[in-house]
Protein backbone atom coordinates (compact mmCIF):
# COMPACT_ATOMS: atom_id res chain seq x y z
CA UNK A 1 0.00 0.00 0.00
CA UNK A 2 1.37 3.42 -1.00
CA UNK A 3 1.44 5.87 1.91
CA UNK A 4 0.37 9.42 1.04
CA UNK A 5 2.43 12.35 2.33
CA UNK A 6 1.11 15.21 4.50
CA UNK A 7 0.78 17.51 1.50
CA UNK A 8 -1.61 15.18 -0.31
CA UNK A 9 -3.60 14.56 2.88
CA UNK A 10 -3.98 18.34 3.26
CA UNK A 11 -5.08 18.69 -0.39
CA UNK A 12 -7.76 16.01 0.08
CA UNK A 13 -9.05 17.78 3.18
CA UNK A 14 -9.19 21.06 1.27
CA UNK A 15 -11.03 19.34 -1.56
CA UNK A 16 -13.65 17.97 0.85
CA UNK A 17 -14.16 21.40 2.43
CA UNK A 18 -14.42 23.20 -0.90
CA UNK A 19 -16.62 20.68 -2.74
CA UNK A 20 -19.01 20.29 0.19
CA UNK A 21 -18.93 23.99 1.12
CA UNK A 22 -18.19 23.16 4.77
CA UNK A 23 -17.93 26.77 5.94
CA UNK A 24 -17.41 25.93 9.63
CA UNK A 25 -14.75 23.24 9.13
CA UNK A 26 -10.96 23.65 8.82
CA UNK A 27 -8.56 20.93 7.58
CA UNK A 28 -7.24 20.50 11.16
CA UNK A 29 -10.73 19.53 12.29
CA UNK A 30 -10.92 16.57 9.87
CA UNK A 31 -9.23 13.45 11.22
CA UNK A 32 -7.24 11.63 8.54
CA UNK A 33 -8.48 8.17 9.55
CA UNK A 34 -11.99 9.00 10.79
CA UNK A 35 -14.98 7.68 8.82
CA UNK A 36 -16.38 10.24 6.38
CA UNK A 37 -19.91 8.81 6.25
CA UNK A 38 -22.33 8.08 9.05
CA UNK A 39 -20.24 8.98 12.08
CA UNK A 40 -17.26 11.31 11.75
CA UNK A 41 -18.05 14.06 9.21
CA UNK A 42 -21.53 12.60 8.69
CA UNK A 43 -21.50 12.77 4.90
CA UNK A 44 -24.23 11.20 2.75
CA UNK A 45 -24.67 9.98 -0.82
CA UNK A 46 -25.31 13.47 -2.21
CA UNK A 47 -21.93 14.44 -0.76
CA UNK A 48 -20.37 11.33 -2.34
CA UNK A 49 -21.39 12.57 -5.78
CA UNK A 50 -19.63 15.89 -5.10
CA UNK A 51 -16.48 14.06 -4.01
CA UNK A 52 -16.53 11.83 -7.11
CA UNK A 53 -16.62 14.95 -9.27
CA UNK A 54 -14.01 16.69 -7.10
CA UNK A 55 -11.49 13.82 -7.43
CA UNK A 56 -12.04 13.78 -11.18
CA UNK A 57 -11.56 17.53 -11.59
CA UNK A 58 -8.70 17.97 -9.14
CA UNK A 59 -6.71 14.77 -9.68
CA UNK A 60 -8.07 13.28 -12.92
CA UNK A 61 -9.05 10.18 -10.97
CA UNK A 62 -12.25 8.26 -11.76
CA UNK A 63 -14.46 6.37 -9.31
CA UNK A 64 -15.97 3.79 -11.67
CA UNK A 65 -18.82 2.49 -9.50
CA UNK A 66 -20.44 2.45 -6.06
CA UNK A 67 -18.39 -0.51 -4.85
CA UNK A 68 -15.08 1.28 -5.46
CA UNK A 69 -16.63 4.47 -4.02
CA UNK A 70 -17.42 2.67 -0.75
CA UNK A 71 -13.78 1.63 -0.33
CA UNK A 72 -12.32 4.98 -1.41
CA UNK A 73 -14.58 7.18 0.71
CA UNK A 74 -13.86 5.41 4.00
CA UNK A 75 -11.55 8.17 5.17
CA UNK A 76 -9.25 10.97 3.98
CA UNK A 77 -6.37 8.47 4.00
CA UNK A 78 -8.15 5.95 1.76
CA UNK A 79 -9.03 8.78 -0.67
CA UNK A 80 -5.38 9.87 -0.80
CA UNK A 81 -4.19 6.26 -1.25
CA UNK A 82 -6.59 5.79 -4.17
CA UNK A 83 -5.34 8.99 -5.83
CA UNK A 84 -1.74 7.75 -5.55
CA UNK A 85 -2.62 4.28 -6.84
CA UNK A 86 -4.51 5.63 -9.83
CA UNK A 87 -1.90 8.23 -10.71
CA UNK A 88 0.84 5.64 -10.43
CA UNK A 89 -1.09 3.30 -12.71
CA UNK A 90 -1.19 5.83 -15.57
CA UNK B 1 -21.53 50.82 -3.42
CA UNK B 2 -23.62 48.03 -1.96
CA UNK B 3 -24.67 45.24 -4.27
CA UNK B 4 -28.46 45.08 -4.63
CA UNK B 5 -29.87 42.44 -2.33
CA UNK B 6 -31.56 39.57 -4.13
CA UNK B 7 -34.76 37.89 -3.10
CA UNK B 8 -35.04 35.25 -0.41
CA UNK B 9 -36.76 31.90 -0.88
CA UNK B 10 -37.81 29.68 2.01
CA UNK B 11 -37.62 26.06 0.86
CA UNK B 12 -39.75 23.48 2.68
CA UNK B 13 -38.26 19.97 2.41
CA UNK B 14 -40.10 16.69 1.99
CA UNK B 15 -40.21 13.82 4.46
CA UNK B 16 -37.18 13.27 6.67
CA UNK B 17 -35.47 9.94 6.04
CA UNK B 18 -34.23 9.33 9.56
CA UNK B 19 -35.62 9.84 13.02
CA UNK B 20 -34.75 13.41 14.08
CA UNK B 21 -32.28 13.43 16.95
CA UNK B 22 -33.56 15.83 19.60
CA UNK B 23 -31.41 14.74 22.51
CA UNK B 24 -31.81 16.16 26.04
CA UNK B 25 -29.65 19.23 25.44
CA UNK B 26 -30.94 20.00 21.95
CA UNK B 27 -31.65 23.77 21.68
CA UNK B 28 -35.15 23.17 20.25
CA UNK B 29 -36.26 21.73 23.58
CA UNK B 30 -35.91 25.20 25.13
CA UNK B 31 -37.16 27.11 22.11
CA UNK B 32 -40.40 29.01 22.86
CA UNK B 33 -41.80 28.42 19.33
CA UNK B 34 -41.13 24.72 19.64
CA UNK B 35 -42.73 24.53 23.07
CA UNK B 36 -45.84 26.36 21.90
CA UNK B 37 -46.27 24.29 18.74
CA UNK B 38 -45.80 21.03 20.65
CA UNK B 39 -48.54 22.02 23.09
CA UNK B 40 -50.84 22.90 20.18
CA UNK B 41 -49.96 19.66 18.37
CA UNK B 42 -50.64 17.55 21.49
CA UNK B 43 -54.29 18.66 21.49
CA UNK B 44 -54.96 16.82 18.22
CA UNK B 45 -52.34 14.10 17.69
CA UNK B 46 -50.97 11.35 19.92
CA UNK B 47 -47.59 11.73 18.27
CA UNK B 48 -44.87 13.02 20.60
CA UNK B 49 -42.08 14.61 18.56
CA UNK B 50 -39.47 14.69 21.33
CA UNK B 51 -39.79 10.95 21.90
CA UNK B 52 -40.66 10.12 18.27
CA UNK B 53 -43.52 8.05 19.56
CA UNK B 54 -47.29 7.57 19.47
CA UNK B 55 -47.19 6.98 23.20
CA UNK B 56 -46.43 3.30 23.55
CA UNK B 57 -48.62 1.86 20.83
CA UNK B 58 -45.75 1.49 18.38
CA UNK B 59 -45.86 -0.38 15.11
CA UNK B 60 -43.00 -0.74 12.68
CA UNK B 61 -45.19 0.39 9.80
CA UNK B 62 -45.75 3.74 11.57
CA UNK B 63 -42.17 4.80 10.83
CA UNK B 64 -42.95 6.80 7.66
CA UNK B 65 -46.00 8.39 9.27
CA UNK B 66 -43.91 9.46 12.28
CA UNK B 67 -41.30 10.92 9.95
CA UNK B 68 -44.00 12.83 8.06
CA UNK B 69 -45.49 14.39 11.21
CA UNK B 70 -41.99 15.17 12.56
CA UNK B 71 -41.06 16.86 9.27
CA UNK B 72 -44.17 19.04 9.37
CA UNK B 73 -43.83 20.16 13.00
CA UNK B 74 -40.08 20.80 12.70
CA UNK B 75 -40.51 22.87 9.53
CA UNK B 76 -43.06 25.03 11.34
CA UNK B 77 -40.73 25.43 14.34
CA UNK B 78 -37.84 26.48 12.08
CA UNK B 79 -40.13 28.82 10.14
CA UNK B 80 -40.95 30.73 13.33
CA UNK B 81 -37.30 30.72 14.39
CA UNK B 82 -36.29 32.23 11.05
CA UNK B 83 -38.98 34.90 11.33
CA UNK B 84 -37.82 35.72 14.87
CA UNK B 85 -34.24 36.09 13.54
CA UNK B 86 -35.52 38.75 11.11
CA UNK B 87 -35.83 36.78 7.86
CA UNK B 88 -38.67 37.85 5.55
CA UNK B 89 -39.12 35.54 2.57
CA UNK B 90 -40.23 36.79 -0.84
CA UNK B 91 -41.37 33.38 -2.02
CA UNK B 92 -41.80 29.80 -0.80
CA UNK B 93 -40.68 26.68 -2.62
CA UNK B 94 -41.75 23.22 -1.47
CA UNK B 95 -40.51 19.73 -2.15
CA UNK B 96 -43.03 16.90 -1.96
CA UNK B 97 -44.77 16.82 1.43
CA UNK B 98 -43.11 20.12 2.34
CA UNK B 99 -46.23 21.63 0.78
CA UNK B 100 -48.20 21.21 4.04
CA UNK B 101 -45.79 23.34 6.09
CA UNK B 102 -45.46 25.84 3.22
CA UNK B 103 -49.24 26.28 3.22
CA UNK B 104 -49.40 26.73 6.99
CA UNK B 105 -46.44 29.14 7.00
CA UNK B 106 -48.12 31.21 4.28
CA UNK B 107 -51.32 31.22 6.39
CA UNK B 108 -53.34 29.59 3.61
CA UNK B 109 -54.24 27.05 6.33
CA UNK B 110 -53.66 27.02 10.09
CA UNK B 111 -50.93 25.04 11.87
CA UNK B 112 -53.61 22.67 13.16
CA UNK B 113 -55.13 22.16 9.70
CA UNK B 114 -51.69 21.43 8.26
CA UNK B 115 -51.06 18.89 11.02
CA UNK B 116 -54.44 17.28 10.38
CA UNK B 117 -53.75 16.99 6.63
CA UNK B 118 -50.24 15.62 7.24
CA UNK B 119 -51.45 12.88 9.57
CA UNK B 120 -54.59 12.00 7.58
CA UNK B 121 -52.73 11.77 4.25
CA UNK B 122 -49.93 9.88 6.01
CA UNK B 123 -52.42 7.28 7.30
CA UNK B 124 -53.93 7.00 3.83
CA UNK B 125 -50.47 6.31 2.37
CA UNK B 126 -49.80 3.79 5.12
CA UNK B 127 -53.03 1.94 4.32
CA UNK B 128 -52.22 2.03 0.59
CA UNK B 129 -48.72 0.67 1.28
CA UNK B 130 -50.18 -2.25 3.22
CA UNK B 131 -52.43 -3.19 0.26
CA UNK B 132 -50.13 -2.40 -2.68
CA UNK B 133 -46.56 -2.61 -1.48
CA UNK B 134 -44.56 0.17 -3.12
CA UNK B 135 -41.34 2.03 -2.57
CA UNK B 136 -38.94 4.74 -3.61
CA UNK B 137 -35.23 4.74 -4.41
CA UNK B 138 -32.72 7.54 -4.64
CA UNK B 139 -30.45 7.11 -7.68
CA UNK B 140 -27.35 9.29 -7.60
CA UNK B 141 -24.71 9.71 -10.28
CA UNK B 142 -26.59 8.66 -13.43
CA UNK B 143 -27.83 11.15 -16.04
CA UNK B 144 -31.55 11.44 -16.81
CA UNK B 145 -31.43 9.24 -19.95
CA UNK B 146 -29.88 6.38 -17.95
CA UNK B 147 -32.48 6.66 -15.20
CA UNK B 148 -35.27 6.71 -17.79
CA UNK B 149 -33.77 3.61 -19.34
CA UNK B 150 -33.81 1.81 -15.98
CA UNK B 151 -37.56 2.55 -15.78
CA UNK B 152 -38.12 1.37 -19.37
CA UNK B 153 -36.14 -1.82 -18.86
CA UNK B 154 -38.32 -2.69 -15.86
CA UNK B 155 -41.58 -1.43 -17.31
CA UNK B 156 -43.68 -4.28 -15.95
CA UNK B 157 -43.18 -2.82 -12.43
CA UNK B 158 -44.75 0.57 -13.25
CA UNK B 159 -41.67 2.54 -12.25
CA UNK B 160 -41.53 6.27 -12.84
CA UNK B 161 -39.28 9.18 -11.94
CA UNK B 162 -40.81 10.76 -8.84
CA UNK B 163 -38.28 13.52 -8.12
CA UNK B 164 -36.02 15.43 -10.51
CA UNK B 165 -33.60 16.70 -7.86
CA UNK B 166 -30.46 17.48 -9.88
CA UNK B 167 -28.80 16.57 -13.18
CA UNK B 168 -27.38 13.41 -11.52
CA UNK B 169 -29.92 12.90 -8.77
CA UNK B 170 -33.33 11.31 -9.31
CA UNK B 171 -35.83 9.40 -7.20
CA UNK B 172 -37.69 6.43 -8.64
CA UNK B 173 -41.08 5.30 -7.45
CA UNK B 174 -43.25 2.25 -8.09
CA UNK B 175 -43.96 -1.30 -6.99
CA UNK B 176 -41.60 -2.53 -4.29
CA UNK B 177 -40.13 -5.41 -6.29
CA UNK B 178 -39.46 -3.07 -9.19
CA UNK B 179 -37.75 -0.56 -6.92
CA UNK B 180 -35.43 -3.30 -5.59
CA UNK B 181 -34.60 -4.39 -9.13
CA UNK B 182 -34.04 -0.78 -10.21
CA UNK B 183 -31.48 -0.34 -7.41
CA UNK B 184 -29.48 -3.37 -8.61
CA UNK B 185 -29.74 -2.27 -12.24
CA UNK B 186 -28.67 1.31 -11.48
CA UNK B 187 -25.66 0.06 -9.49
CA UNK B 188 -24.67 -2.30 -12.31
CA UNK B 189 -24.81 0.71 -14.64
CA UNK B 190 -22.33 2.65 -12.47
CA UNK B 191 -24.54 4.79 -10.24
CA UNK B 192 -22.54 6.41 -7.42
CA UNK B 193 -25.30 5.33 -5.08
CA UNK B 194 -28.75 3.71 -5.28
CA UNK B 195 -30.68 3.25 -2.04
CA UNK B 196 -34.21 2.71 -0.72
CA UNK B 197 -35.96 5.66 0.88
CA UNK B 198 -38.18 5.37 3.96
CA UNK B 199 -41.50 4.90 2.11
CA UNK B 200 -43.66 1.83 1.57
CA UNK B 201 -45.69 3.45 -1.20
CA UNK B 202 -44.76 4.75 -4.63
CA UNK B 203 -45.18 8.41 -3.73
CA UNK B 204 -45.32 10.85 -6.67
CA UNK B 205 -46.02 8.05 -9.11
CA UNK B 206 -49.26 7.58 -11.09
CA UNK B 207 -49.92 4.52 -8.87
CA UNK B 208 -51.17 6.90 -6.17
CA UNK B 209 -53.29 9.06 -8.43
CA UNK B 210 -56.27 6.91 -7.45
CA UNK B 211 -56.19 8.41 -3.92
CA UNK B 212 -57.16 11.89 -5.07
CA UNK B 213 -60.85 11.63 -4.13
CA UNK B 214 -60.04 10.42 -0.63
CA UNK B 215 -57.61 13.31 -0.21
CA UNK B 216 -60.32 15.69 -1.40
CA UNK B 217 -62.47 14.21 1.37
CA UNK B 218 -59.77 15.02 3.96
CA UNK B 219 -59.72 18.62 2.70
CA UNK B 220 -63.49 19.01 2.49
CA UNK B 221 -64.03 21.09 5.65
CA UNK B 222 -60.88 23.17 5.33
CA UNK B 223 -61.30 26.73 4.10
CA UNK B 224 -58.18 27.74 2.21
CA UNK B 225 -57.09 31.38 2.50
CA UNK B 226 -54.97 33.21 -0.11
CA UNK B 227 -51.29 32.49 0.67
CA UNK B 228 -49.59 35.57 2.18
CA UNK B 229 -46.31 34.54 0.57
CA UNK B 230 -46.42 33.06 -2.96
CA UNK B 231 -45.81 29.30 -3.07
CA UNK B 232 -44.19 27.77 -6.14
CA UNK B 233 -46.08 24.70 -7.37
CA UNK B 234 -43.51 21.88 -7.73
CA UNK B 235 -44.96 20.45 -10.92
CA UNK B 236 -46.29 23.43 -12.94
CA UNK B 237 -43.53 25.71 -11.50
CA UNK B 238 -46.00 28.58 -11.12
CA UNK B 239 -47.30 30.23 -7.95
CA UNK B 240 -50.25 28.34 -6.52
CA UNK B 241 -53.54 30.24 -6.60
CA UNK B 242 -55.89 29.78 -3.69
CA UNK B 243 -58.61 28.15 -5.83
CA UNK B 244 -56.24 25.47 -7.15
CA UNK B 245 -54.67 24.44 -3.82
CA UNK B 246 -57.12 21.62 -3.00
CA UNK B 247 -56.76 20.15 -6.49
CA UNK B 248 -53.01 20.41 -6.16
CA UNK B 249 -52.99 18.61 -2.81
CA UNK B 250 -55.24 15.84 -4.08
CA UNK B 251 -53.12 15.24 -7.18
CA UNK B 252 -49.53 16.01 -6.21
CA UNK B 253 -48.87 12.64 -4.56
CA UNK B 254 -49.48 11.07 -7.98
CA UNK B 255 -47.27 13.48 -9.92
CA UNK B 256 -43.51 14.13 -9.94
CA UNK B 257 -41.57 16.87 -8.18
CA UNK B 258 -39.55 18.95 -10.66
CA UNK B 259 -37.16 20.42 -8.10
CA UNK B 260 -34.44 21.43 -10.60
CA UNK B 261 -36.96 23.53 -12.51
CA UNK B 262 -38.22 25.10 -9.27
CA UNK B 263 -34.70 26.24 -8.39
CA UNK B 264 -33.94 27.45 -11.92
CA UNK B 265 -37.18 29.46 -11.95
CA UNK B 266 -36.37 31.02 -8.58
CA UNK B 267 -32.89 31.99 -9.81
CA UNK B 268 -34.47 33.61 -12.88
CA UNK B 269 -36.82 35.53 -10.59
CA UNK B 270 -33.83 37.04 -8.81
CA UNK B 271 -33.69 34.80 -5.73
CA UNK B 272 -30.15 34.84 -4.34
CA UNK B 273 -30.72 33.34 -0.88
CA UNK B 274 -32.17 29.87 -0.39
CA UNK B 275 -33.05 28.92 3.14
CA UNK B 276 -34.10 25.39 3.96
CA UNK B 277 -36.89 25.40 6.54
CA UNK B 278 -36.25 22.00 8.05
CA UNK B 279 -34.19 19.84 10.35
CA UNK B 280 -31.66 18.52 7.83
CA UNK B 281 -29.81 20.04 4.88
CA UNK B 282 -31.11 17.94 1.99
CA UNK B 283 -32.35 20.79 -0.20
CA UNK B 284 -29.27 22.85 0.68
CA UNK B 285 -27.09 20.03 -0.67
CA UNK B 286 -29.21 19.81 -3.82
CA UNK B 287 -28.82 23.59 -4.22
CA UNK B 288 -25.03 23.18 -4.09
CA UNK B 289 -25.26 20.83 -7.06
CA UNK B 290 -27.58 23.05 -9.13
CA UNK B 291 -25.77 26.36 -8.47
CA UNK B 292 -22.60 26.38 -6.36
CA UNK B 293 -22.36 30.15 -6.09
CA UNK B 294 -25.72 30.94 -4.56
CA UNK B 295 -26.12 31.45 -0.80
CA UNK B 296 -27.93 28.54 0.80
CA UNK B 297 -28.21 27.26 4.33
CA UNK B 298 -30.52 25.17 6.46
CA UNK B 299 -32.26 26.59 9.53
CA UNK B 300 -31.71 23.18 11.12
CA UNK B 301 -27.91 23.30 10.80
CA UNK B 302 -26.05 22.95 14.12
CA UNK B 303 -24.84 26.57 14.14
CA UNK B 304 -27.14 29.50 15.06
CA UNK B 305 -29.39 30.93 12.32
CA UNK B 306 -27.45 33.76 10.59
CA UNK B 307 -28.93 37.25 10.55
CA UNK B 308 -30.36 38.66 7.31
CA UNK B 309 -27.85 40.77 5.32
CA UNK B 310 -29.44 44.09 6.40
CA UNK B 311 -28.78 43.12 10.03
CA UNK B 312 -25.15 42.13 9.44
CA UNK B 313 -24.03 45.71 8.70
CA UNK B 314 -23.28 44.92 5.05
Amino acid sequence: MVEPNDQLIEKIKQLIIQRLKLADITPEMIETDAPLFGEGLGLDSIDALELVLGLEKEFGVIIPDAEVGKKVFQSVRTMAQYVLEQQGAV
Amino acid sequence: MKAPKGKTAFCFPGQLQEKPILEDHHPLREDPHCKELLVRASSQTKFDLLNFSFGGDEKEEDFSLKLQISTYILSMVYFYRLRAAGWNPDIFAEHSMGIYAALAASEAISFEEGLHITEAVGRLLQREGAIHRGGMASIIGLPLEEVQKVCQDLNSFQLSIANYNGSRHYVLSGEEKGVEKAISLALSRKAVSATRLAFNTGLHSPLLYTLREEIMGILQDIKIQPPKVPILNHWTIKPLRREEIKDFLSQEIGRPVYWIRCVETLLQKGVSQFIEVGHEATLTKLMRWIDREVEAFSAGAPHPIPLPSGERGE
